[in-house]
């Protein structure tokens, strides 16, 4: 009985895996075909393997420039949104102040207002500021994030109150008491917050295309829809070969903190 | 060393009362505890002496200093937690030195004390646990450790031992008492066990629903109650309180008449005493069979066995009592009866239910009787 319930459980996610990993399979093979043989030999591996698309997507744009450009916005946002997403849920729950409740009420409502909602007065006034086809203006609608600081504020509130007050008593600052105690409490939810901020940045492309006119400010997803638009023509397979480009960096940093991301999912699974 | 005096002092959530109107001394270098049942406001007034409360109103005095607005890190006292609030991610030795190191003491000094903490709580080969590694007992002397190693004149427990099995809680008591006799701090302990309270302080504060009801010698709390309160929480099974009056030399319960001796006549004459509670405790009732003359008379309805002695449940004018006695020599459906020792019986006048005090010559034997 037991062995057939697993039976069915493995099928079930080995279904999951397939759906999953068909699209990225898909992309890293059609990338490594010519055009003609992507249309005669759609799901198939590559009967002549080629790296021309690859080599077309460095020769038509300035790649290295903007795989810099998207890794260094998305490295401000999350360091940024990290921050400041830390510091609040910090004061949100060991600072007793007036109308606490009644401003994370507020903020946390704003993650349900739509991004085409503020979009318009975004775009206002980072033209004003003048950082308009400059990756400043795509970073600085992006500095803080209420989602962050729910999801950290969830985490800090497992930790004891206890421990807080026995460092106040041992005359310890709330910065130490924040880097010292609750951030090794709360290491998982904020790197795996981190890693989110990372990836929404790094997919990020109606607010980029808004900002950035000039091919050499772009970031991947701009250059990708450069490749499959009715504009730029369909050559899909160079559009397959940015889409692995694409997918590079964030794979390898989730390779890296992939602990870090099981041990959050995992222990709020169990906490419910 | 630290006084510290509590003046009228008040805590409000909102508008639930904490504490009301505390007057309370606390003597530098005893053992005093804070003694009461969950939610009577011993933890609380522990956290204002920390600085982990705010003061509603009313001033908090240490060393003759307000310290109302004072921050608890600047009150220099230590505090062990009820679930000790160990740093999860930090060695034992890290964890009692993490105060020291905030404080920038010298390495050697750091190193020097964690030692003769190591040392005094038996804690050695430990150091380099993390605290879900431990025992529950060495849990709780990793936290004492770390308020000890601070050496600060105040050292505040709160429920240290709830956590513990029974056996360790007896070896810890006498621990305590035995850092207390090393160190000489001031010990303000929360407790609600009694027999914890009775066996380590020095003095007990009763608190109940925020109020003070006694503070005193364990030996006089139990044997001077102040009031009703402290006369039932006090004891176990708690003290037989009667409603009772006084007339013609006799109290009289119900139906039922005993004869005074002539010296509680007197205070009670004094006292212009006529209806009050009557308190005896149950170790002092001597149940007897036979006699008819000035007694109380009941019916035996149970008998509840505690191994060394029994519990005698009877029934007296609609009032349940319970006495103690060394074996079980009445079973239920026996006709029991009790005179009154003069020394061992307390009054409570009806209205305030306050002890009336007693006559002079059974006060001799006790240290100065106060009440609050």
């Amino acid at each position: 009985m037991r062995i057939d319930k697993e039976i069915k459980w493995h099928v079930l996610l080995c279904c999951a895996l397939v759906l999953s990993l068909t699209p990225i399979v898909f992309a890293l093979s059609s990338s490594f075909k010519e055009l003609s043989e992507a249309y005669s030999n759609v799901f198939g591996l590559p009967q002549h393997p080629t790296l021309s698309n690859y080599v077309q997507v460095f020769s038509r744009l300035p790649l290295v420039q903007i795989t810099t450009n998207t890794f260094l916005i998305a490295v401000a946002v999350t360091i940024f949104k990290t921050v400041t997403s830390t510091l609040a849920a910090y004061s949100f729950v060991y600072f007793d102040f007036r109308g606490k409740n009644v401003l994370y009420f507020i903020l946390i409502s704003t993650i349900f207002i739509p991004f085409t909602v503020t979009m318009i007065p975004n775009y206002l006034t980072i033209s004003q500021l003048g950082f308009r086809n400059n990756i400043i203006g795509v970073i600085l609608p992006q500095l803080s994030d209420a989602t962050g600081i729910f999801l950290i504020r969830q985490a800090m509130r497992t930790v004891p109150r206890s421990l807080i007050e026995a460092a106040r008593l041992d005359q310890t600052g709330h910065l130490r008491i924040l880097g010292n105690i609750v951030f090794p409490l709360v290491k998982p939810a904020v790197v795996s917050s981190g890693i989110m901020f990372f990836i929404n940045s790094w997919n990020e492309y109606v607010w980029p295309v808004l900002i950035l006119k000039d091919k050499a400010n772009f970031t991947l997803p701009l250059a990708l829809q450069l490749f499959i638009s009715s504009e730029g023509g369909t050559d899909f397979t160079i559009a397959m070969a940015v889409s692995v480009i694409t997918m590079i960096i964030p794979l390898v940093l989730y390779i890296i903190f992939q602990r870090y991301i099981i041990t959050t999912f995992t222990s709020s699974g169990i906490k419910g | 060393m630290k006084e510290i005096v509590f003046e009228n002092v008040c805590k409000s959530y909102g508008k639930t009362k904490v504490i009301e109107n505390l007057n309370l001394n606390i003597h530098p270098g005893e053992r005093l505890i804070l003694l009461g049942a969950s939610g009577c406001g011993k933890s609380t007034t522990l956290r204002l002496i920390a600085g982990l409360e705010e003061i509603t109103s009313g001033n908090l005095y240490m060393n003759g200093q307000r310290v109302n607005d004072v921050s608890s890190g600047d009150r220099n006292v230590s505090m062990v937690f009820q679930n000790y609030a160990l740093y999860p991610h930090m060695t034992v030795a890290d964890n009692i030195v993490y105060g020291l190191k905030i404080q920038k003491l010298p390495k050697e000094e750091i190193r020097q004390r964690l030692q003769s903490a190591l040392d005094m709580l038996e804690l050695n080969g430990l150091e380099d646990r993390k605290p879900k590694d431990l025992s529950g007992g060495q849990r709780q002397r990793v936290a004492l450790a770390r308020a000890i190693v601070k050496r600060s004149d105040l050292l505040l427990l709160d429920e240290p031992l709830s956590n513990l099995d029974a056996q360790l809680r007896g070896h810890a008591r006498k621990e305590l008492v035995k850092i207390h006799q090393t160190y000489h701090q001031t010990f303000i302990y929360v407790t609600h066990d009694q027999v914890e309270a009775m066996t380590v302080g020095e003095r007990i504060a009763l608190m109940h629903e925020g109020k003070l009801q006694m503070i005193d010698t364990p030996y006089n709390v139990y044997n001077r109650p102040a009031n009703v309160f402290t006369a039932k929480f006090i004891g176990s099974p708690s003290t037989n309180i009667f409603e009772a009056h006084y007339a013609e030399r006799s109290i009289i319960i119900g139906k039922q008449a005993v004869r005074l001796p002539e010296l509680w006549s007197a205070h009670l004459g004094k006292n212009g005493c006529r209806e009050f509670y009557l308190g005896i405790r149950p170790e002092h009732i001597r149940l007897e069979q036979n006699k008819t003359d000035n007694v109380f008379v009941g019916i035996v309805k149970y008998i509840e066995e505690y191994g060394n002695r029994c519990g005698v449940y009877f029934d007296i004018e609609g009032n349940e009592v319970v006495a103690i006695c060394d074996r079980a020599e009445f079973k239920p459906g026996n006709r029991v009866c009790f005179g009154l020792a003069a020394d061992k019986i307390h009054i409570f006048d009806k209205q305030t239910t306050m002890n009336i005090g007693y006559p002079e010559v059974y006060c001799e034997h006790f240290y100065q009787y106060q009440s609050v």
